[in-house]
C-alpha cells in the first residue's frame, strides 16, 4: 500500500467517524444532514483509494499509446465508476432529507430533533 | 506532500463546519470540505470523479442546504 | 444472452417516469397504469430462464489462471426470480388497482413512487453484482420514503426523516462494506467474488474480510428490518396506507432475500455468518412477536408480526441446508402473500371505520362479514394452521432445523408460531366478536369491492400454495442446489 493511500485511508476514517458523531449524537437536523454527507465523502473517498496506483496514470487511453504499457500503468478505473453513481445518489438522498426538514420546520417552528423527531407513539397518548 | 495538507484541511473544515453556531456559515464551510476531496480525487488519478465531486458536493450541496436554512432558521440553537 | 429480462426492470421503470410526466391527463393516467400494471406478473411467466449480459459482454476465461471472468452486469433470471418477481408483479398490479379504484383523481407522483419500488426489487433480485444491487437498494429506500410520506395519515413526514436518517447511515455502511470486497477481489460481481473466496485467493479470516461482512450485515438488518431496526420498520407500515403497506413489507421481503443470498454466496464459508444470522432471526421472533402482543393500534400490530415473520426466513437461511434454504425462501413467498392480505383486509376495516384502536372497535363481523372471514383465513395461515400455505413452510423449517440437530429452534420456531396465533386471535377476538362498543359509530360505510377482489385473488393463492406446495418448492429446491 502506497503512503498516499495510508494517508487518504485515515482521513476517510475520519470523515465517517467525524460523520456518525453529528448523525449521531448532535441534536440540529441541519448539522445532521451535514454529518450524513461527511460520511458519504469518507467512503467514496475509501473505494476512489481502492483503485491508485502508486505513479500510474490517469486511466484514460489516449491514441498512440501502447495498450500493455498502458494496462500495467494505469490506475484501476472500475472504482471510480462506482463512486461516480454514489456521490449522485448521496446528492439526491440530501435532497429529499431536506425537502422533508422545510415541511416538518412549518409544523414545529424548530430545528431541535428532540422536539421533531420525538417518539410519536407516546406524544399520541400525550394528546390524548 | 499536497495530500497532507488537504487531509488536514478536509478533516479541520468538517470539524469546523458542525461546531458552527451560524448554519450558513456551516453549509459554506461543508462545501470547503467537499471541494478539497474533489481535489484530493485528481490527486488519486481519477480527473472524471473530482469533476463530478467539485459540482455536486462543492457546489450544488451547500446551495441546498443554504436554501433550506434560508426556508427555516438561521442559528442553530 | 436473453433480451426479454431487462425488460421486467425496464417497464415499471419507463411506466413510472411516463406517468409522473403526463399526470395532468388524468384518465389516460389511469388506463395506462392499469395496462401496466396487468403486464407486469405477465412478463416474468411468459419468459424464458437465462442469463443477460448487459451491453453483450460475454464472461471471458483468463487462459493463464483458468479463472472465468464477468465484465458486465449480469441479470440472471431463474424460477426463484421467476416466482418472486411474478408474486410482486400481481401485488403491486392490485395495489394500483385498489388506488386507482379509490380516488377520481388520482396523483402522477405517488403512481411513481409504487412503479419505482417495484422496478427496484425487480433488479436487486435479478442482478448478480453487488454495487448494481446496491443502487437499486438507495432507490428502493427513496422510494419507501416517498410512499410513507405520501400518505395522509398523521406523523408521517416524521417516520419517514427518521427512516431516511437511519438509511443514511447504513447505506453507506454497506457502501463501505462493499469496497472492502472490492479491494481484495478487484471485482463486484458476485459469481467473481465468490469464485475467488472459494478457490482460497482472499484469505477467508482477514480481518478486512470480517470486517466487510460486519458492514454489509449492518446494511442488511437495515433493509429488511431486523433488530435493532424493528420499531422503524414496523412505524413505517404502520404510517404507510393500507395498500401501500401492502407493498412496502413485500419490498422488504424481497430485498432482504436478495442481499441475503449473495451474502450467502460469499460468506458461506465463514462459521460465523450462519451464527450470526440465526442469532438476529431469534432476536426478530421474539421481539416481533412479543411487541406485536402490547399493541393496541391493530396496522402496528400486523407490522411487528411481519418483523417476526422475517425471523423465519431468516432461520431458513442461517441453517444452511438445501431443504432449509428452500424452506425459507418458501416462508418469503407466503409471508409476501399472507402479510398483503392482512394489511390490505385491516386497511379495510380503517376504510369503513376510521379507527385505529382495537379497545374502540368491536362487533364487526356482522358489519363486514366477507372481510372478517378472509381476514380470520390469513391470520391463521400466517400463524401456520394446516391445510394453508404458512402451515407447509413452517413445517418445512422445523423439519429442517431437527434435521440439522438443533431441536431447540424447532421448538422455538413453533412457540412463536403459537403465540402470532394468540396475538392475532386475541386481536380478532376484540375486533369482530366482542360486542359492538356503544360509543362506536359505523355510518353503513361500504368496503371498496377492489379491496374484496385483491383479498380474494391473494387468498387463493395461500390455499393453492397451501395445497400444493411442491410446485414451488421442488424449483426453489433445484436453484438453492445451484448456489450451495
Amino acid at each position: 500500500m502506497a503512503e498516499v493511500q495510508l494517508v487518504i485511508l485515515f482521513t476517510s476514517v475520519a470523515l465517517v467517524v467525524i460523520g456518525l458523531y453529528s448523525a449521531i449524537f448532535l441534536d440540529n437536523i441541519i448539522k445532521k444532514i451535514i454529518g450524513i454527507s461527511f460520511i458519504e465523502e469518507g467512503v467514496n473517498l475509501f473505494i476512489v483509494a481502492i483503485g491508485y496506483k502508486a505513479g500510474g496514470i490517469v486511466p484514460i487511453l489516449m491514441p498512440g499509446m501502447d495498450t500493455t504499457w498502458f494496462a500495467s500503468n494505469a490506475a484501476y478505473p472500475l472504482p471510480f465508476g462506482l463512486v461516480l453513481t454514489s456521490i449522485v445518489i448521496g446528492a439526491s438522498t440530501l435532497a429529499v432529507m431536506l425537502a422533508l426538514v422545510m415541511v416538518l420546520y412549518r409544523r414545529y417552528g424548530t430545528l431541535s430533533t428532540k422536539v421533531m423527531l420525538a417518539d410519536t407513539s407516546k406524544r399520541e397518548e400525550y394528546n390524548e | 506532500m499536497l495530500e497532507f495538507v488537504l487531509s488536514i484541511v478536509i478533516i479541520v473544515s468538517a470539524i469546523l463546519a458542525l461546531i458552527q453556531k451560524d448554519l450558513l456559515k456551516a453549509a459554506i464551510i461543508a462545501g470547503f470540505s467537499g471541494a478539497s476531496v474533489a481535489v484530493l480525487f485528481q490527486v488519486l488519478l481519477a480527473p472524471d470523479v473530482a469533476l463530478t465531486q467539485a459540482i455536486v458536493e462543492g457546489a450544488i450541496i451547500p446551495i441546498f442546504i443554504a436554501l433550506a436554512v434560508k426556508k427555516t432558521q438561521r442559528s442553530d440553537d | 444472452m436473453n433480451e426479454i429480462i431487462p425488460i421486467m426492470v425496464i417497464v415499471p421503470l419507463m411506466a413510472a417516469l411516463l406517468i409522473s410526466a403526463f399526470s395532468k391527463f388524468n384518465k389516460v393516467t389511469k388506463i395506462f397504469a392499469f395496462v401496466v400494471a396487468l403486464c407486469l406478473p405477465l412478463i416474468p411467466i411468459l419468459s424464458n430462464y437465462g442469463l443477460h449480459y448487459f451491453g453483450g459482454y460475454q464472461p471471458m476465461l483468463d487462459n493463464v489462471t483458468g479463472v472465468m471472468y464477468h465484465p458486465a452486469i449480469t441479470y440472471s433470471f431463474t424460477f426463484l426470480q421467476q416466482i418472486f418477481i411474478a408474486a410482486i408483479g400481481l401485488l403491486t398490479f392490485l395495489v394500483i388497482f385498489i388506488y386507482l379504484t379509490k380516488y377520481k383523481k388520482v396523483s402522477g407522483p405517488y403512481l411513481f413512487l409504487l412503479f419505482l419500488g417495484t422496478a427496484a426489487v425487480t433488479a436487486m433480485i435479478l442482478t448478480d453484482d453487488i454495487f448494481h444491487m446496491f443502487v437499486f437498494f438507495e432507490i428502493l429506500a427513496l422510494a419507501q420514503v416517498g410512499i410513507v410520506a405520501a400518505s395522509s395519515i398523521d406523523y408521517s413526514y416524521e417516520m419517514a426523516l427518521k427512516y431516511m436518517i437511519l438509511g443514511s447511515i447504513g447505506s453507506p455502511m454497506m457502501l463501505l462494506g462493499i469496497g472492502f470486497l472490492l479491494a481484495l477481489t478487484g471485482s463486484v460481481n458476485v459469481s467473481d467474488i465468490a469464485a475467488a473466496v472459494h478457490a482460497g485467493l482472499v484469505n477467508a479470516t482477514s480481518p478486512v474480510f470480517l470486517l466487510s461482512l460486519a458492514l454489509i450485515f449492518f446494511g442488511w438488518l437495515y433493509a429488511s428490518g431486523l433488530p435493532p431496526f424493528h420499531t422503524i420498520k414496523s412505524g413505517i407500515y404502520s404510517k404507510a396506507e393500507p395498500h401501500g403497506a401492502a407493498l412496502l413489507q413485500s419490498f422488504t421481503v424481497i430485498s432482504m432475500i436478495s442481499i441475503v443470498l449473495i451474502m450467502f454466496r460469499i460468506y458461506a464459508s465463514l462459521p460465523i455468518f450462519e451464527v450470526l444470522i440465526v442469532f438476529f432471526s431469534i432476536l426478530a421472533m421474539i421481539l416481533g412477536v412479543s411487541l406485536a402482543l402490547t399493541q393496541t393500534d391493530f396496522r402496528r400490530m400486523i407490522g411487528f408480526l411481519a418483523v417476526g415473520e422475517l425471523g423465519f426466513i431468516g432461520l431458513g437461511i442461517g441453517l444452511g441446508t438445501n431443504f432449509s434454504i428452500t424452506a425459507g425462501l418458501f416462508q418469503a413467498l407466503n409471508e409476501i402473500i399472507i402479510t398483503a392480505l392482512l394489511f390490505i383486509g385491516f386497511g379495510a376495516i380503517v376504510n369503513a371505520t376510521n379507527e385505529v384502536d382495537t379497545r374502540k372497535l368491536g362487533g364487526l363481523l356482522a358489519y363486514h362479514p366477507k372481510v372478517s372471514i378472509m381476514l380470520l383465513i390469513g391470520g391463521l395461515a400466517m400463524a401456520g394452521v394446516p391445510p394453508l400455505s404458512g402451515f407447509q413452510s413452517k413445517l418445512m423449517l422445523v423439519q429442517a432445523s431437527l434435521s440439522c440437530g438443533y431441536p431447540e429452534l424447532s421448538i422455538l420456531a413453533i412457540m412463536v408460531s403459537i403465540a402470532t396465533f394468540v396475538v392475532f386471535v386475541k386481536t380478532y377476538y376484540t375486533m369482530f366478536l366482542k360486542p359492538k362498543p356503544n360509543d362506536l359509530d359505523l355510518e353503513n360505510k361500504e368496503v371498496p369491492k377492489a379491496m374484496i377482489f385483491a383479498m380474494g385473488v391473494l387468498l387463493v393463492i395461500v390455499i393453492l400454495l397451501g395445497v400444493f406446495p411442491d410446485v414451488v418448492t421442488s424449483g426453489i429446491s433445484n436453484f438453492v442446489g445451484g448456489i450451495l
